[in-house]
């Protein structure tokens, strides 16, 4: 047990830089620990970042954006800056596929990465007018006569309420949806692809906004028999801010804030592991105060200072009950190439090539994620989801790419500058290796023997000369390429 | 009834040994007759229309039969610029029967030539209003639902594909296989693998070929690390270690059908490639597979196959009748892609050992928006194959606009006597299970498809596992 104010050990050192970082090399590990970091100064650090948009230019294509983020968060000093970003991609999932639009996918990876620590109501009320957001889920196609509900379902379902409460008791009905709905027409982008309301009196035109009253939340707890209506706080543009503050006050049927529990309960799975009780989510929310502040740093530093995100960082054998999340494509793939020092250039990615292309996006493509193109509004499936036979072959894919790859410079794999090539002894081979990806403690006992067999060649090799150039690259890279597929590393 | 696979390797020595099964063990021909046994060589296959298909466009009245249904369906479809109403003239080539409870004539949208085609030849089954009762309109949640076979809240998670394969497979078999890079809802389960891959001819295992004199041993590390992750504490890696012992083995054994069935079935070979549809390709993968088994490749057992395809979300600019539409263009795809795979089939000597089921999350809004539909509820779905008996099964939903809910979607309706009582889809699974699967229609209800309690007129609370469209 312990509290914002406890010492980090080393494997809950790895396991905080893995989960908000993308993992500490050894060098890294040395200087965090001769410092002597507890969990809120190492947190408060991780948040002490400036958020800054891609450099990006006019003429680049999604690919070209793709990049640019790919080799900010190879490189990256404020890596949770990134890690943040992406979970508010996946949460307001939009994808080039439907939008077709670079300049706006861009524009809102620059609003994402504004707001990934910032006041959770502005950052929605800055999704309502994201004109990337508005073209995908059919903002600007909302119309007075025919309203269009996909927005006003998703921002209801997806970006706060979620469908069900704790309790499995809805939060909204499909009435809720059709009066938003109504109360988000008359948006539509100007020449610039800035959000507009288009105030003109031109009532009979379908494209215009929609008069009157729209009631939401008839007979919920906290809005009474008469519910809330959205033109409250004016009738016209202010309806599209003022949802926002509606749907915020919205308790769920256990009198709790709905938004809160279940932004809580993400971020808890996003950095920790999956299904934390009601009671941990619960806890987390009080302790923040986000459901008051909105302020999602508080809400990222809670969670990260709390004994059950660092039950993570447990070693085998496992007590039942322990839990540990499956890496996330972008998370291997950039972590493997950061601890394994592999720089490969920019739009140059010699040595990991597939059959058909070149590109660290075609791996991370074959493994299951797609940067700026999530494969709907539900963004990714976590977890197991991302395992399959067609997702751990790319996973090992690019292992044995990487591991094998002996180009010189910055672009190959050099492990014999990771670790003294004076170890002979199997097992220390196995460990010093096993540093370099930080998962040594990860290891069980059975993984340790299959692995030493290979090394030994089933003990027919008691010491390894790692001098031995022909030895080095058969052996070690070899069994860097099984510590990269073994299942344990697909964990964190 | 048959042995089952899985009471066969629970009653022999082999239990113990069968999460580390090696591949020369299923080349074994006793245990690969006891696979053989489930249902012989009978395939199924799941098609998903990924997005919610606009049922009401797909089988589409061209006369009011004994009620209005057409004057409904002008009413809520209208024509002109974003119109998607499709006019009687333009169903003349793609009539097919009548809708059962009232006698209106059908035709499928024009897109659906090939699906036609296949009317003809008597292997659709064309099945009205299928859906669930309190359906949600919410792509994952709905979704959920009819992959799992369970109203919304009721789901243990697992799929109805899946809990069949649970109760009859082991878990070093590898019975189905996706063909996209996820595992599919359907078929989810954790007792035994499923294989997913997009390309069967990208399946290979990737050693560093510059030693390879090292294979064999990085092979029996690999082995290692993931028996020992199957066998270990934490779920999750119990499932990484599964899902990565049936990765290696399914490369060993799937590797050679992508060459075998390019060299032995050339022609259909090029006719997929000059039909030059996504779902084409899809289902060739499905044929290599179905191709690779009947001429005794080892080590291949799959029975079950998925294919998803998408763009189904039309909330905007659908299409009605228009060649160049939306909805034309996923729907030709659809039925052109699977008269292809069809006749593929039927050249090989085995349609009739094939059954296909398309389905969606849910279908459309009656009355459309400006170009396009909101999500909907009830939807007809085919099932295809040599064996299937076809026709109209199952009868439309009500679009007249008093008989639509607040929301302005079809009810769902258990009530014997409602002509327009819709079909839920349990039933569907159910007499596939039962009829083409061989599952004992108790082992059904008992393992796979759960009643629901409540109002017999508004929920599943009576089966028909013998709908008719399999003998």
């Amino acid at each position: 047990m312990g509290n914002a104010s406890s010492l980090l050990s080393e494997a809950e050192t790895r396991h905080l830089m893995r989960r908000a970082g993308f993992g500490a090399t050894t060098k890294e590990l040395t200087k965090l620990a001769k410092r002597g970091y507890t969990r809120e100064k190492l947190v408060d650090l991780l948040l002490k970042y400036k958020p800054k948009p891609l450099k990006t230019s006019n003429q680049d294509g999604i690919n070209e954006v793709y990049d640019r983020w790919l080799d900010v968060m190879l490189k990256t000093k404020t890596p949770l800056l990134e890690k943040l970003t992406i979970f508010w991609h996946d949460h307001f999932a939009t994808n080039i596929s439907t939008v077709e639009d670079t300049e706006q996918m861009a524009r809102q990876n620059a609003l994402l990465r504004t707001m990934s620590k910032g006041n959770f109501r502005q950052f929605l009320k800055r999704i309502n007018k994201d004109p990337a957001m508005m073209d995908f889920l059919d903002t600007v196609r909302n119309r007075r006569k025919t309203p269009n509900e996909n927005y006003a379902r998703e921002l209801m379902e997806l970006f706060t309420l979620g469908v069900v409460d704790e309790a499995g008791v809805p939060n909204y009905a499909q009435e809720d949806i059709v009066q938003i709905a109504r109360s988000l027409t008359g948006w539509r982008l100007d020449d610039n692809g800035n959000a507009v309301f288009r105030e003109d009196a031109h009532d009979f035109n379908v494209d215009f906004p929609e008069r009157g009253p729209k009631v939401i939340f008839q007979n919920r707890p906290g809005f009474g028999p008469n519910g809330i209506d959205l033109i409250t706080a004016g009738e016209g543009a202010p309806e599209i801010d003022f949802v926002i503050d509606v749907l915020l006050v919205h308790v769920d049927s256990q009198g709790k804030s709905t938004v809160g529990r279940r932004i809580t309960r993400r971020l808890f799975e996003y950095f920790a592991s999956a299904a934390p009780s009601t009671a941990l989510v619960d806890e987390l929310l009080a302790m923040s105060g986000f459901a008051t502040t909105w302020d999602i740093a508080a809400l990222v530093k809670t969670i990260l200072n709390h004994d059950a995100f660092y039950a993570g960082a447990a070693t085998p054998p496992y007590e039942p009950g322990t839990k540990k999340s499956v890496k996330w494509p972008i998370d291997y793939v950039v972590s493997t190439l950061r601890l394994m020092n592999v720089h490969p250039k920019r739009r140059k990615y010699e040595g990991l090539a597939l059959e058909d292309s070149d590109s660290l996006r075609a791996h991370l493509d074959a493994m299951g994620q797609r940067l700026f193109d999530p494969p709907s509004v539900f963004g990714w499936d976590w977890e197991a989801a991302w395992i399959s036979s067609a997702t751990l072959l790319a996973r090992f894919r690019f292992a044995c790419d990487l591991a094998g790859n002996h180009t010189k410079g910055k672009q190959g794999f050099h492990p014999e500058k990771m670790m003294p090539l004076s170890l002979q002894a199997p097992n220390d081979i196995l460990n010093a290796a096993g540093n370099v990806l930080g998962i040594t403690d990860q290891l069980s006992s059975s993984d340790r023997e299959f692995l030493l067999a290979y090394l030994t060649d089933d003990g027919t090799r008691p010491a390894l000369n790692l001098g031995d150039p022909n030895l080095r690259a058969r052996k070690l890279h070899g069994l860097f390429a099984l510590l990269l597929q073994s299942p344990a590393y697909q964990l964190h | 009834m048959a042995v089952s696979r899985r009471s066969f390797l629970k009653g022999s020595s082999l239990a113990a040994a069968s999460s580390l099964v090696a591949p020369a063990l299923l080349g074994n021909p006793f245990v690969r007759r006891a696979f053989a046994d489930t249902i012989g060589d009978r395939y199924f296959l799941s098609i998903f229309l990924d997005g919610g298909n606009d049922g009401f466009n797909t089988v589409i009245p061209a006369t009011n039969g004994g009620g209005g249904l057409r004057t409904a369906y002008d009413l809520a479809r209208s024509t002109g610029a974003d119109g998607l109403n499709v006019g009687p003239g333009q169903l003349s080539s793609t009539m097919i029967g009548t809708d059962p409870g009232s006698g209106a004539q059908l035709a499928l949208h024009p897109g659906l030539l090939g699906m036609k085609q296949l009317y003809d030849l008597g292997k659709v089954a064309v099945i009205q209003g299928c859906g669930y009762s309190r359906p949600s309109l919410s792509h994952e949640t709905s979704r959920v639902a009819w992959e799992t076979g369970t109203p919304p809240g009721f789901s243990s998670g697992t799929g109805w594909v899946g809990r069949y394969l649970a109760a009859n497979y082991g878990g070093s078999d590898i019975p189905g296989v996706c063909i996209r890079s996820e595992v599919a809802g359907e078929l989810r389960q954790n007792a035994t693998s499923v294989l997913a891959a997009r390309r069967l001819r990208s399946l290979r295992f990737p050693y560093d070929q510059d030693f390879e004199d090292d294979i064999a041993r990085k092979r029996a590390a690999f082995l290692g690390l993931y028996g020992g992750a199957a066998a270990g504490a934490l779920p999750l890696a119990e499932y990484v270690g599964t899902s990565g012992t049936a990765t290696l083995l399914a490369t060993e054994s799937y590797a050679g059908l992508h060459d075998l069935y390019v060299q032995g079935r050339a022609t259909f070979d090029q006719a997929y490639e000059d039909l030059d549809r996504g779902l084409g390709r899809g289902l060739r993968e499905a044929a290599k597979v179905i191709y690779g088994i009947s001429e005794g490749v080892p080590n291949v057992h799959a029975r079950v196959m998925q294919a998803a395809t998408g763009g189904y979300d039309t909330h905007s600019d659908q299409g009605g009748p228009q060649t160049d539409g939306r909805h034309f263009a996923l729907l030709s795809e659809l039925g052109d892609s699977l008269k292809l795979f069809y006749d593929d089939c039927a050249d090989m000597g085995l349609a009739d050992k094939v059954v296909i089921l398309v389905w969606s999350e849910f279908g459309r809004r009656a009355v459309q928006n400006d170009g396009g539909t909101d999500h909907g509820t009830q939807y007809p779905v085919f099932v295809i194959g040599g064996s299937v008996t076809g026709g109209v099964y199952g009868n439309h939903p009500n679009i007249d606009e008093l008989a639509l809910s607040d929301d302005g979607n079809t009810v769902y309706s258990q009530a014997a006597a409602d002509p327009f009582r819709s079909t839920d889809m349990r039933d569907v699974y159910g007499t596939i299970l039962k009829h083409w699967l061989q599952m004992p229609h108790q082992t059904v209800l008992q393992n796979v498809l759960a009643l629901d309690a409540g109002d017999p007129a508004e929920r599943w609370t009576q089966e028909n596992f013998d709908m008719g469209f399999l003998a």
